[in-house]
């Protein structure tokens, strides 16, 4: 990125941010009440309609053990559903000005994943005070992961919003896939509760590692890396290069068809 | 000679056939494997341009000729078909008001995010950001949601920070055409300025006189193909002269000559003409040769008129009542040369309307038009140039009450 871009991904990324609070009485406030209310809602349904249990193996509070892999997995989700309507829905200003492109893909990707970034602390901090020991000093491994899962939502969102300016059917698949691949995840449950054949399919969701390695690190304090980081690391850079060279190729050809 | 800031080489775009899903996904594939895509609607062909530093051209031409593509090709928002463009240094296009603002914002956070998308860092808005607001001249609506502005508000605005960046090569469509008078005065008067120090221009517009007053050059297209080049005055008289015999002829359709088997107009010529097209400068003489036949032997009237091309008058003379007597050239025959010594009518498109009335003069019978036109450079108005003087207040007195 040259001096030009950097400074225009900076405004664009602050005025993503801002928009979201734009026009709402009490605005920043915001940031930091929905998490704690979704934390909450989850801490309701999970823990006392479902009584929903940790395998006993681990005895952690549910909630805990719950919203440590939630919110990675939500700012996975949103900045690569938001990204990859970022060209779509500023077709106006693609029209009209010769930016690079992938700027709006990435700024607005990177402020939803910034958000969440600030209500997983928040939530982090929470668990801290009512439920149960967080590994502080493991924080950077956990940044390390949390990188990781950035690079492969930046690289997912390139290659949809590309991919989403010509095949416009993906706008409605999307969030229903990404519904499916939450619930194929061990987010909720524990991989062990799968029935037979199922469980073998875990290994090849890229976010169940995520999901176990932010829970290892942490709740358990396990953050030595493994083999596994250093697929992730492959699996995610080779994403990240497909979605940037798909993107590449098809951007100057963006206005024909929005 | 300086290197071009633009350079197109034989330009083309075609619109892909974007339609129908099916189609969207071949063309999908297609970019993605091959780096192009087949079929669709040809819009621009053979666009070959030059704009050197310090030039400024006008692209002209109807409604659906393809500027507006011409245009976004350049700026870099469209990429060509075929064909090359080379550019260097910095390039601002204002191609709709307010493209890149967003309406909830106020219009200084748009003005800050409009700076950045031309290329303006943080520290250069916030010092030019005075001039920004003294030149936009909204007032304390700058704290209003752009959703508030009028489009006048909006234009003026966004032209106030593209003349704070400055570009080398400043690119504009028909937007001026939205602000008030007196902001459209201070946009030219900027523009004059910009040139002046040296700025390229590239503008789209259809007022023929903001383009002769600003540019040198023009560039008509016409369905998708660059029509003529070159000089500006040259280039929009012939395109006015184009549009005239165009209204012409949409109106008066095709009854053009109405010969009833009286007296009619036997032959025409004018004059001086070189391959059979009459183009003179203005202050030439002009000479209409004219034959007119008459059935009973009788000497009929002749009446002569210049006619703007869009059928606009400028002048008419007959034979008759200039007391002028037609030479009798063989039976059934009579012929005249009418001379229009310093032609002083303003440079476009003309026809010559030669008409032949009964020996009475009373009833027109027949009516033929020839074409010519008037080459050269002027920014007056109107059809002819009227004798006129400038002086110094109170010279003539001077000189009336001197030794």
């Amino acid at each position: 990125m040259n001096h030009h871009n950097r400074v225009l991904f900076r405004q664009l990324l602050a005025r993503e941010i801002s928009s979201r609070f734009i026009g709402s009485a009490t605005g920043w406030l915001w940031l930091f009440v929905t998490p704690l209310l979704l934390l909450g809602v989850y801490a309701f349904v999970f823990g006392v309609i479902f009584r929903a249990r940790v395998p006993e193996e681990f005895e952690l509070p549910f909630v805990a053990w719950l919203a440590v892999a939630l919110w990675p997995w939500l700012a996975f989700s949103e900045s690569v559903l938001r990204g990859s309507q970022a060209i779509v829905s500023n077709a106006a200003l693609v029209g009209k000005v010769a930016i690079s492109r992938e700027l709006l893909v990435l700024s607005s990707a990177t402020s939803v994943f910034l958000l969440q970034m600030v209500g997983y602390l928040l939530v982090l901090l929470v668990i801290q005070f009512l439920a149960t020991d967080v590994y502080w000093w493991a924080l950077p491994a956990a940044i390390w992961v949390l990188v990781l899962v950035f690079a492969l939502a930046m690289g997912l969102a390139l290659l949809l919003a590309a991919v989403q300016v010509f095949v416009r059917d993906l706008e409605h698949f999307l969030p229903t896939f990404f519904l499916l691949w939450f619930f194929m995840t061990p987010i909720l449950y524990a991989p062990a509760m799968l029935p037979e054949p199922l469980d073998a399919y875990l290994a090849w969701n890229p976010f169940t590692w995520v999901v176990n390695r932010i829970r290892d690190i942490l709740l358990l304090g396990e953050w030595i890396p493994g083999r596994g980081d250093l697929m992730m690391l492959a699996g995610c850079l080779g994403v990240l290069l497909l979605g940037w060279w798909v993107f590449r190729r098809l951007s100057p050809h963006f206005e024909d068809f929005l | 000679m300086s290197v071009p800031l633009l350079k197109l080489e034989g330009l083309g775009k075609t619109y892909p056939d974007t339609a129908r899903a099916g189609r969207r996904f071949r063309s999908f594939l297609q970019l993605l494997t091959r780096g192009a895509s087949a079929g669709g609607t040809r819009v621009l062909s053979d666009i070959d341009l030059e704009v050197r530093p310090g030039e400024s051209v006008a692209v002209i031409g109807e409604n659906g000729a393809g500027k507006s593509t011409l245009l976004k090709i350049v700026t870099g928002v469209l990429s060509p078909t075929t064909g090359v463009m080379e550019s260097r240094g910095t390039r601002a296009a204002l191609l709709e008001l307010g493209a890149g603002f967003d309406p909830e914002y106020s219009g200084l956070e748009n003005l800050r995010m409009n700076a950045a998308l031309l290329g303006l860092s943080r520290s250069e808005v916030e010092a030019s950001l005075e001039e920004i607001l003294d030149f936009a001249d909204i007032g304390n609506s700058i704290h209003e949601p752009v959703k508030h502005y009028s489009s006048g508000m909006v234009v003026r605005l966004g032209f106030a920070v593209v003349a704070a960046v400055r570009p080398d090569l400043l690119i504009t469509d028909e937007v001026l055409a939205v602000g008030d008078e007196s902001f459209q005065k201070k946009c030219i008067r900027w523009m004059e300025g910009y040139l002046d120090q040296g700025g390229t221009l590239l503008m789209v517009s259809h007022n023929i006189y903001q383009v002769q007053k600003l540019c040198r050059y023009a560039c008509w297209l016409h369905e998708g193909r660059i029509r003529r080049s070159g000089d500006v005055f040259e280039v929009t008289q012939a395109y006015l002269a184009w549009h005239e015999r165009k209204d012409a002829r949409d109106r008066s359709g095709t009854s053009r000559r109405g010969g009833h088997g009286n007296y009619r107009v036997g032959s025409i010529e004018i004059g001086p003409s070189r391959d059979g097209v009459t183009s003179l400068a203005m202050g030439d003489e002009l000479i209409v040769d004219l034959e007119l036949e008459s059935p009973d032997d009788r000497r009929p009237v002749a009446a002569v008129g210049i006619v703007r091309a869009d059928g606009s008058p400028v002048y008419g003379v007959a034979s008759d009542s200039d007391r002028f007597e037609l030479e009798r050239l063989g039976e059934k025959r009579f012929g005249c040369r009418l001379r229009f010594p310093g032609l002083r009518i303003l440079p476009g498109g003309y026809h010559v309307r030669a008409h032949a009335f009964d020996p009475e003069g009373l009833r027109l019978q027949d009516t033929v038009e020839e074409e010519f036109s008037i080459s050269g450079e002027s920014r007056e108005l109107g059809l002819v140039r009227l004798e006129h003087r400038w002086e110094a207040p109170g010279e003539a007195e001077i000189a009336d009450t001197g030794p």
